[in-house]
């Protein structure tokens, strides 16, 4: 099967090289049948690294330990859902694991426009099998994941070996979650390829119209569901798993997946720019160009060991195969830029300061600087190594200082922006828009002084949730009472309906409500507290209303490890609430440890239980946080995802802005409404 | 052992990163993964044992922290310090704000004097709207509101 694998994988590299070569030749002789050849191949191409990354999981599951990879990260007692995990675990597997993604999108792509976009196409799949093409390279000849596992012989050549187990999979890597997050972020990270391949065509191919930007919002939009899954739930498994009671640690490899993040968020906003005033079209394209690159220089970090990091379980001398890379595709976009530079001229001038348009023009500056600071940050190290011959590090504390700042301001610009008309805002309509919620923000601001909240960023940041809250419920609210008098709809379904008529708008406020109950979680940590102390088994700990009795300690053998665990009994306000389990498990095939924390979640706080181990007196040791309002993270999280799939929901039959009245509203009403109906549209997205 | 250090100890420890170059966490708040011991590794505790001799010896808080860095050299800050190049990494972020900001300005005014391509809407009352500038003003509603 190894021999199948690696086949299958060759042949997808030649495959990619016709889809490349021949693609180009199509578009220079626009020859259709060479056209279709070159579509052709890059389906096959995709067919090919299906086939590959399938043999590698057989070779897992029939635990085939005569291939180093599987030797290296499996063994025959991981359970089966755990060696699908172990695919992308190690360095060849990831890297064949994200040609496979891309390969998943690159087929949707090439099958679902097949007979559409005929000028643009072509380029687009000339772009997709160049990256593929380079894909496929590292894994056909710098990491391939199908290599034999040898020893060297006398004679300085190698003998094959078959091992009888495998050294497993490393620990940290086996909880759940961990099957999921790196299909998700990988998802992201590939994802941003599609809008990158139609961006760089529509510019190569001088495209005329808007179409091409409407392709490229959409695939965004699904790359940046991804991403945004994936960051969560990365965070959720460090919280989870690690036990530090901390879920973000601007660890490197985090901070390279927040920077295509930002800027593909920066992107999703722009875009309205130009597809409603014809404006920012050179900055779209480039914010299209940079996210792809950050995704290709997020996986330099990760892969390179450029700077240290957590997740060092996958680092190599790869790193100048992705220099290379990248600088290609540096070099590929500026000559397409300064060849067709005036297709993308800019019509339409700024009509006022106070406008959609310069919210949106912060919006993208606040992301774009969050976006250099962190990556500045993080190679910092680096930098100063250069100039000053000692590496000065930059850890989470300096990038909490300057990025708290920043989310501050661009939760502010969350509810002005969609406050504010396109073109003009008048200051009558500004009134008419700020009034409820800047109340209300402050009465939200009031409301966490008297509970207690005293830092400065914590306040500012629950009065700004609450004014964004506000102003999200209030367009809603307008929105859905002209539905409701127009079909006498309940609330509930004028909302629905309202959301299905323009879905990417209120879709979009979906999405905001979800990162307003993320701030809200992220303010919580000015709030954690945390206590370490050694337990006898029958004695107590305490932390603010909690009392944990440890009752006893058992030992359970799992298949794959050993796991030691606390039985802990938790009291609040001396009443029993819950019982927690706390837990280690030891690994003895790779001699390995890791901590199963016990939370007890609740929308206020978390109760978060650590067994830390046993102290040289054999003491048993708790580490135990109060983390207030982290689940708000979670749950908020889920709202993004849910508003983001709203949004790619196509909209339902537009509406007629004026449709007469209904017998339900008497005239003198329908006259009122209408002038305000021809102004509401001012606040749309 | 680390229960028994005080909140001191901790609090400048998490001023200090974990030497262990394993992991980007400060000594007060080291973790490890897959370590013997999900709190502090064992660098980590040496470390805070050694803040807790400063500070039996009677240092104050900077103190400990300039003997720590002495000791560990640059790579043991936190964050970067707000002297010599450490100071770069601080200006860096208010660099890039200020330098943006002055390009969005410079952008707004330029995109101010561009020439008018917009279509007029009068401003008369409603009542009189003629039905083709009404439409014309729905489809203009409509194309900038809607998809």
């Amino acid at each position: 099967m190894d021999v199948f694998g690696s086949f299958a994988l060759i042949l997808a590299f030649v495959c990619a090289a016709y889809a490349f070569a021949g693609g180009i030749a199509a578009i220079v002789t626009r020859h259709p049948l060479l056209i279709k050849s070159a579509r052709q191949a890059g389906i096959a191409v995709c067919a090919l690294i299906f086939t590959a990354t399938l043999s590698l999981v057989y070779l897992f599951f029939s635990d085939n330990y005569s291939v180093a990879y599987v030797v290296s990260h499996s063994n025959r007692d991981l359970s089966t859902f755990f060696k699908v995990a172990a695919l992308w675990s190690g360095q060849e597997g990831s890297l064949l694991f994200w040609s496979f993604l891309l390969a998943i999108y690159v087929i949707s792509v090439l099958l679902t426009y097949r007979n559409k976009n005929g000028e643009l196409m072509p380029y687009v799949g000339v772009i997709l099998a160049g990256v593929q093409l380079f894909f496929l390279t590292i894994s056909n000849f710098v990491a391939s994941p199908f290599k034999a596992l040898g020893v060297a012989n006398l004679a300085g050549g190698f003998d094959l070996v078959a091992r009888a187990d495998g050294n497993g999979l490393n620990p940290v890597l086996q909880y759940p979650e961990m099957v999921i997050h790196p299909p998700n972020l990988y998802s992201g990270y590939t994802g941003f390829t599609i809008p990158f391949a139609f961006a760089l065509a529509a510019l190569l191919a001088r495209y005329p119209g808007e179409k091409w930007i409407h392709l490229t919002r959409k695939w965004t939009m699904i790359a940046w569901c991804f991403q945004t899954m994936g960051i969560l739930l990365g965070a959720h498994w460090a919280y989870a798993v690690l036990g530090w009671g901390g879920y973000w640690g601007w660890d490197p490899v985090e901070n390279a997946s927040l920077l295509p993040w930002l800027t593909g968020t920066a992107f999703l906003h722009s875009v309205m720019m130009q597809e409603k005033r014809g404006m920012m079209k050179v900055w779209n394209v480039w914010l299209v160009f940079v996210t792809f690159m950050l995704c290709i220089l997020g996986t330099l970090l990760t892969r390179s060991g450029v700077v240290s990091s957590v997740h060092a379980f996958a680092q190599s001398s790869i790193g100048s195969w992705f220099i290379g890379f990248l600088c290609m595709v540096m070099g590929v976009c500026l000559a397409a830029y300064f060849k067709n530079k005036d297709y993308l001229k800019s019509e339409n001038q700024l009509d006022s300061m106070v406008s959609r348009e310069s919210s949106f023009l912060f919006n993208n500056l606040v992301l774009l600087v969050a976006c250099i600071a962190v990556l500045s940050g993080t190679l910092f190290p680096v930098f100063s190594e250069w100039f000053t011959g000692s590496r000065i590090s930059v850890g989470g504390p300096f990038f909490n200082k300057v990025n708290i700042p920043l989310g501050l301001l661009l939760l502010l610009l969350t509810g002005v922006g969609p406050l504010l008309a396109w073109r003009k805002t008048s200051t009558e309509s500004m009134r008419r828009n700020f009034q409820g919620p800047v109340v209300a923000g402050a009465l939200g601001g009031a409301a966490a002084f008297l509970f207690g909240a005293r830092e400065v960023f914590a306040l500012i940041c629950f009065s700004l949730c609450v004014f964004v809250a506000a102003t999200i419920v209030q367009e809603f609210y307008r929105g859905a009472r002209v539905v409701k008098i127009r079909s006498g709809a309940p609330w509930v379904a004028s909302c629905v309906d309202l959301t299905l008529r323009n879905t990417r708008r209120y879709g979009g406020y979906i999405v905001h409500l979800g990162m307003v109950m993320i701030f809200i979680g992220l303010a919580g940590q000015a709030f954690n507290k945390e206590v370490e102390k050694e337990v006898p088994i029958g004695s107590t700990v305490s932390i603010g209303k909690y009392e944990l009795l440890l009752q006893s300690m058992d030992r359970k053998q799992e298949k794959n490890y050993v796991a030691d665990r606390m039985i802990v009994e938790v009291m609040k306000d001396h009443q029993p609430v819950m019982m927690l389990y706390p837990e280690r498990r030891n690994f003895p095939t790779n001699q390995e440890s890791g901590t199963m924390v016990a939370i007890y979640s609740t929308l206020r706080e978390d109760l978060y239980v650590v067994y830390a181990g046993m102290n040289p007196d054999n003491l048993p040791t708790l580490h135990v946080f109060i983390n207030p309002l982290v689940k708000w993270v979670w749950w908020g999280g889920m709202v993004v995802v849910m508003g983001t799939i709203v949004a790619l929901v196509p909209n339902r039959a537009a509406v007629v802005v004026l449709a007469p009245a209904e017998a339900l509203v008497s005239a003198g009403e329908v006259s009122a409404m209408r002038p305000a109906q021809v102004t509401l549209r001012e606040g749309h997205d | 052992m680390l229960a028994d250090q005080t909140d001191r100890t901790h609090q400048i420890g998490s001023k200090i990163k974990c030497m262990c170059k394993g992991c980007d966490q400060a000594a007060g708040k080291c973790y490890h993964v897959g370590g013997a011991y999900s709190g502090p590794c064992d660098t980590a505790k040496n470390m805070l044992k050694e803040i807790d001799t400063h500070i039996s010896a009677g240092l104050n808080d900077q103190q400990v922290l300039d003997a720590m860095i002495k000791e560990y050299g640059p790579l043991a800050y936190v964050e970067p310090p707000k002297s010599g190049f450490g100071l770069v990494a601080w200006l860096m972020p208010i660099l890039y704000l200020l330098g943006g900001l002055i390009l969005v300005v410079v952008v707004m005014k330029r995109w101010r004097k561009r020439p008018v391509a917009a279509i007029a809407v009068p401003g008369a009352g409603h009542s009189q709207v003629s039905p083709e500038l009404l439409a014309r003003a729905r489809e203009q509603a409509q194309r900038e509101t809607e998809e």
